[in-house]
This record gives structure tokens, C-alpha cells and sequence, in this order.
């Protein structure tokens, strides 16, 4: 049993310490977002000023959705490694709460164990006392065996304190784990609508590209250019058609 | 001379316990049946009895030290234990930091959205094919934003509910971290404290041996028959053979107070109940030292009716002293406490456990 709760113990803290750098992660995260934020704040400005076929169009959306997409990429990274540190949080949480629920069962035997031991001493105490009428020698010895019968009565105290206190910390462990599940639980919901935001993104950025090839083609005659599958051809023969 | 008996034992017994590793709950728990099986009624016969009790005494000693020894070892790994796992309610509880995502972004959807909308209004009404087409388009894009839109205000609930999820969870293990730290401060006391019940125990048994020795020591003459009487009577549960043989200190791990033995041999003889033994030992000291690091001695004496054996010295050089053999826990162990006159240049005192050979 020992070696199992050693093991999970070696097991989360190896977890612990192989959770990647999560400031770099958030610094790169944030890098990322600002380096979107400028060039996405300003893509329709940009765009007003060139010509729907102008190969910069198309390469001005490219730009940002690359962007968007490393921003994004980014931001998984950086929510991956906080969830991979916050379940491993709950499973170190867990092995507490059983580790604890353990040490409570052991400190009500250390009560007992005092109280035999307490109840050991007080024979040999009376069996002292009797003995000394005796043998007065013995006095010195008996105010000796007074220390340990005290030493012996505050440990039997300190004991049933320490079996209470540890009856008393399992459910409030107990509600602690659950209050780490629910952090989990979040952090799922949080990831799992990040996930979907990021589809979404990538959505905007396919019809903002799509929006700016029908821009391009109903602006040629005939309408058979493709600026996104002719990205290079030249921005004046778009402004002459314009 | 007298090293403590039980500082040394307390050392020899800490020793062990470290050697051996980890103890648990059931082996000394036997150390305490051993322990209580040993005392049995000590006190009550300590009143009538007489020196015949004294290796009752002792042994009752080292089985009180070897429990509280072994207990004390138990108690302070589950403390140790305790606090490496409780570790983990004392670093603050991870959350995602708001700053990865921050609230602009919806704003800059929400604008663009609202430019696409406006734009689509302004060509409601145009027939032109390639405006319509545009228009199309746009609204596919109006959609797309719309999607987008919705998909970070889900995420924005998310990320407030985590927020809230980490907070209730922060502020729980703060609680609870304060309280488990001070249980953990109180575990590693419990050691503590056993340790001073050991200490007091061994304290205890050797004022009791005094007392049942002083009430039962024999008047002069008695000993001068007790000198000449046959030496064929063995301590009751102490035998001979625990003192006479050859011993040696342990190339590693050997155990000791004071100067720290380099070598030790000692010879013990006996016939008709009188001892006549051997001792040589060299020492570890400080390089460059004046002090002599060899002591080599002789004794002899009559074995008494007791565990503790004292002879009179006489060292190589002529100077006098004493010697105590111990019978340690272990019947092949022995304990020496050797103290001589002090001279300048030479090691008096010496106090360390032996192995039979």
C-alpha cells in the first residue's frame, strides 16, 4: 500500500514537473495575439485601398488568417498545458484525500495505543507506590515513572485531537476534490468552446476569402479571374478591367 | 566515566533503526508486547526483590528503547510522508490567465459584423447579377461573423465560469492548507515527543536499578565471601558467553561516542567465574595532533551477579582506570565504556559497540 501511494506520488510530481513552461506559453500566446490584433484591426482599411483583384487582397486576408491561425494554435498550446497541470492538481488532490482518509484510520489506533500505554503505566505506578512501603528507595523512581504517566497523558490528549482533527479533515478534503473536478470540468468546457471558436475563425477568414474572389470576379469582364488561385497575376491589369 | 547507558543506547538503537530503513506500525508494536512481556509485575516485585531483578531491569530498558526508538522512526517517516503529500494544497491552484484571450477581440467582430450587415442593407435593393452576387457573398460572411460571435460569447461564458470554479477552488485550499499546516507541525512533534518518553524511560529503569541496588547492597564482609565463593553462577538470562570471546569494532557503520574508534580488539576470558581480558585500539584524530591514538590495556575481575560488567584497568603505561562490558541488543553485540586517569598525550575515555568475531 505504501509503495502504490509513493508511486502516485511519484507519478504526480513527475506530471507536475513535466507540465511545460506555462508563462512561456502565455507570453507566446499573448505575442501571438497582439501580432493578429494589429493586422486585423486594420485588414478592411487595407483593403479599401487596393482593388479586389489586386494580388495584395488576397495576400493582406492570407497574412491575417495565418495569423489568426498562429495566435490560435498558440492559445491550444497554452490551454493544453494548463489543463494537463490542473488534472494533474486533482489527481495529486485525490491521492491526498486518500492518503488523509488512511492517516485517519491510523491516528484512532494511535489513540488506542496511548490509551493502552496510559493504562500500562497507571498499573505500574499503583505496583510502584505499593512497593515503596517497602522499600523507600524506590521514591526517586516513582517521581520518575509521574514524568512519563504525564508525558504519557498529553500524548493520549495530543492523540485524540490529532484522530479527531483527522476524522474531521476527510470530508472537508472530500469537498475540496470536488471543487477541483469542478475547475476540471470549467477548464473541459473552456477548452472544448475555445475549440470551437477556432473553427469558427477559420469559417470567417473562408468566406472573407470567398467574399473578396467574387469582389475580384464581378469586377473582371467575364468574370473568369481567381485572385486566389492567380495571387501573383498583375494588380494593374485588375485596375485596368476596374 | 559513565557515558549515559541509555544516551549510548538511544544512539546505538538510532543507529539501527537507520540502517534498517523504514519501521512500521506492527513491528513496533511487538517491540511493545516484547517490551510489556519483559516488565511483567517490575514494580510490585521491586519492593521485595533483590538484585536478582537487575537484568529484568535491563532488559525491560532495551526493550522500552528499542520500542520508543522504533516508534519515535515511524512516527516521523508518516510525518515526513504527510508533509510531501500535503505539498500540494500549499502552491497556488492553476487557472488559465485572461490576458491570452482578451474581451477586444468580440469588439472587433462585432464591428466587422456590423460593417457586413450595413453593407448588405445597402445592396438589398440592387438587381444588378454581379452586386447580387456580392451580396451573396457577404451574407455568407455575415454569417460566418455571426457564427464567430456567438462562439466567443460561449467561450467568454466558459472562461467566466472557470474563473469562478478556480476562485471557489483557491480559496478552499487556502482554508484548508492553513489547517493542514499546522496538523502537519503537530505530527512532526509526535516524534518529539516519543523521543522524550524513550529518554525518560531509560532515565527511569536505571533509577529503579539503582534503587532495588542500593536497598540490597551487601555489607563489606559479604562481599569479601562473595569474592571467594565459586564464580560458576551466571546473571539469570545474562550467559558468559555475551561477554567472553573475541570482539571487534565494524570496518563500516560502527557505532560509537566521543573519539571515533579506527580499530578495536578486545579478548575476554573467563575461568571459575573470574574475567581477565585484553583490549587494544587505535583511534581516528585530528591529523597533526599531539594525542596518542593507541590505548591497549588489560583487566581482570570477578564477573558480578549483575548485566553490567566493571573491571579495574591498568593501561600499558601504568595508568588505572575502568572498563563496563554491556551486552547490547544483539547477542553477538557488546557495549565498552572504558575510562582512565587523564594524561597528557593519551585518550582516556572511549565508548563504542563491539562485534563478536
Amino acid at each position: 500500500m505504501k509503495r502504490v501511494a509513493w508511486l502516485s506520488l511519484f507519478v504526480c510530481s513527475a506530471s507536475l514537473a513535466q507540465t511545460p513552461d506555462l508563462t512561456a506559453l502565455e507570453q507566446t500566446a499573448q505575442k501571438r495575439h497582439a501580432e493578429w490584433e494589429t493586422q486585423a484591426k486594420s485588414l478592411e482599411e487595407r483593403l479599401a485601398r487596393i482593388l479586389p483583384c489586386d494580388a495584395r487582397s488576397a495576400g493582406a486576408i492570407a497574412e491575417v488568417k495565418g495569423l489568426s491561425e498562429a495566435r490560435l494554435a498558440a492559445l491550444s498550446d497554452y490551454m493544453r498545458a494548463v489543463s494537463a497541470k490542473a488534472f494533474a492538481e486533482t489527481a495529486a488532490a485525490r491521492n491526498l484525500l486518500i492518503a488523509e482518509e488512511r492517516r485517519a484510520i491510523e491516528a484512532v489506533r494511535e489513540r488506542a495505543d496511548a490509551g493502552q500505554e496510559q493504562t500500562a503505566v497507571d498499573i505500574q505506578s499503583d505496583g510502584l507506590l505499593q512497593s515503596i512501603n517497602q522499600r523507600s528507595s524506590l521514591r526517586d523512581a516513582q517521581k520518575l515513572l509521574e514524568q512519563i504517566t504525564a508525558l504519557i497523558r498529553q500524548r493520549l490528549t495530543e492523540s485524540e485531537r490529532q484522530a479527531d482533527a483527522a476524522e474531521k479533515m476527510s470530508p472537508v478534503l472530500r469537498d475540496l476534490l470536488a471543487k477541483f473536478e469542478a475547475r476540471d470540468a470549467a477548464l473541459q468546457n473552456e477548452s472544448a468552446a475555445f475549440e470551437a471558436e477556432r473553427t469558427r475563425w477559420s469559417g470567417y477568414y473562408s468566406a472573407r476569402q470567398a467574399r473578396a474572389q467574387t469582389e475580384c470576379s464581378i469586377t473582371q469582364i467575364g468574370g473568369a479571374q481567381n485572385p486566389a488561385a492567380q495571387p501573383a497575376k498583375s494588380p494593374a491589369k485588375g485596375k485596368a478591367k476596374q | 566515566m559513565k557515558l549515559s547507558r541509555m544516551r549510548f543506547a538511544g544512539i546505538w538503537i538510532c543507529g539501527a533503526a537507520s540502517l534498517m530503513g523504514q519501521t512500521s506500525r506492527e513491528a513496533y508494536r511487538q517491540d511493545y508486547d516484547a517490551w510489556r512481556e519483559v516488565h511483567a509485575n517490575l514494580e510490585r516485585d521491586a519492593g521485595s526483590g533483590g538484585a536478582t531483578l537487575i537484568p529484568q531491569v535491563d532488559r525491560a530498558a532495551a526493550r522500552v528503547a528499542a520500542f520508543g526508538t522504533n516508534r519515535a522512526a515511524f512516527a516521523k517517516a508518516a510525518a515526513q510522508t504527510a508533509a510531501q503529500q500535503r505539498q500540494v494544497l500549499q502552491a497556488v491552484t492553476t487557472r488559465p490567465s485572461p490576458d491570452v484571450a482578451p474581451p477586444a477581440v468580440s469588439d472587433l467582430v462585432k464591428s466587422d459584423l456590423q460593417t457586413v450587415t450595413k453593407t448588405i442593407a445597402r445592396f438589398a435593393d440592387d438587381k444588378d447579377r454581379g452586386i447580387q452576387q456580392l451580396r451573396q457573398s457577404l451574407e455568407r460572411e455575415r454569417d460566418a461573423l455571426a457564427a464567430l460571435n456567438e462562439s466567443i460569447e460561449a467561450r467568454q461564458k466558459a472562461v467566466a465560469a472557470t474563473t469562478a470554479a478556480a476562485t471557489t477552488l483557491e480559496q478552499g485550499r487556502v482554508r484548508i492548507a492553513e489547517t493542514m499546516s499546522a496538523e502537519t507541525t503537530a505530527l512532526s512533534q509526535n516524534s518529539v515527543e516519543l523521543e522524550k518518553e524513550t529518554a525518560a524511560w531509560a532515565v527511569y529503569y536505571e533509577g529503579l536499578a539503582k534503587a532495588i541496588q542500593i536497598a540490597n547492597a551487601p555489607p563489606p564482609p559479604r562481599v569479601e565471601v562473595t569474592t571467594v565463593a565459586p564464580r560458576n553462577d551466571t546473571p539469570p538470562g545474562i550467559p558468559r558467553a555475551r561477554y567472553v570471546g573475541a570482539w571487534t569494532y565494524p570496518i563500516s557503520n560502527g557505532i560509537f561516542h566521543g573519539a571515533q574508534p579506527e580499530f578495536v580488539d578486545l579478548v575476554v576470558h573467563e575461568a571459575n567465574g573470574h574475567a581477565d581480558g585484553t583490549l587494544f585500539a587505535r583511534f581516528k584524530l585530528p591529523a597533526g595532533g599531539a594525542t596518542d591514538p593507541l590505548v591497549r590495556f588489560d583487566f581482570q575481575g570477578d564477573f558480578a551477579n549483575a548485566a553490567l560488567q566493571r573491571f579495574p584497568v591498568v593501561t600499558s603505561e601504568g595508568t588505572a582506570g575502568t572498563i563496563e562490558l554491556i551486552p547490547g541488543p544483539a547477542f553477538n553485540l557488546l557495549e565498552i565504556n572504558f575510562l582512565t586517569d587523564p594524561r597528557p598525550g593519551k585518550i582516556n575515555v572511549g565508548n563504542f559497540i563491539l562485534v563478536k568475531k
